[in-house]
């Protein structure tokens, strides 16, 4: 799973069935990895009522099918948990303890307390 | 999922059995999330199967099983259109850290 923030939301009427109860937003991923387009965000399915501005937890792949834990969704990225509150140890974001493929020189989000 | 643009529909007279029948749409992904969006040069394939047309902001969904639930198992396809985006809202500023 990946940390991201919400910073847009899609309206569409036309989708899948299973998709009806469930909300779509667009996530700014504060770290990649398997990035499979130039693009900086990803498109969400959202059951918890997450909102832009809020950071996220979303999981990537087949298991984010699995989000609402009964319905095979046709969804390759679900939001699994709004975050509250996030504590960083001093130096934990720098870039030799970052994991492979993930953006060097990343700058936690100012509200992340450390 | 990604979010991308329908540019143009795609007929092959030779084309493997997997995706005979099969509505193939050009999709270009939209990438920025700073209030704006701009294609990107990248360019998928996706099986359509919710009747989406040229100009029109679909979501992409990537995934065998996906696939398997969607346009069915017998698709030769992996990315298949999951919905047919009416309005996006990109506020400036959201992702600001």
């Amino acid at each position: 799973m990946i940390l991201g923030r919400v910073v847009g939301e899609v309206w569409a009427t036309r989708k899948d069935a299973r998709l009806e109860r469930s909300k779509l937003l667009v996530v700014r991923p504060h770290g990649w990895y398997e990035p499979r387009w130039a693009t900086e965000h990803l498109v969400a399915v959202d059951d918890l009522h997450a909102g832009v501005g809020d950071d996220v937890v979303v999981c990537l792949g087949q298991p984010a099918r699995w989000s609402r834990g009964e319905e095979n969704m046709p969804v390759d990225a679900a939001i699994m948990a709004v975050v509250d509150r996030i504590e960083l140890d001093a130096g934990a974001a720098q870039a030799s303890h970052a994991a492979p493929g993930i953006r060097r020189r990343w700058t936690p989000p100012s509200r992340w307390a450390r | 999922m990604l979010i991308g643009e329908v540019i143009g529909r795609l007929w092959a007279s030779r084309q493997a059995e997997g995706l005979a029948g099969r509505k193939l749409l050009l999709v270009r992904p939209l990438a920025g999330a700073g209030g704006t969006t701009v294609p990107t040069s990248g360019l998928v394939v996706a099986v359509d199967g919710l009747g989406a047309g040229p100009g029109e902001r679909v979501i992409v969904a990537h995934g065998s099983r996906v696939r398997d639930i969607t346009v069915g198992a017998g698709v030769a396809d992996k990315d298949v259109v999951v919905a047919i985006v009416d309005d996006l809202h990109l506020p400036p500023g959201a992702g600001a850290r």
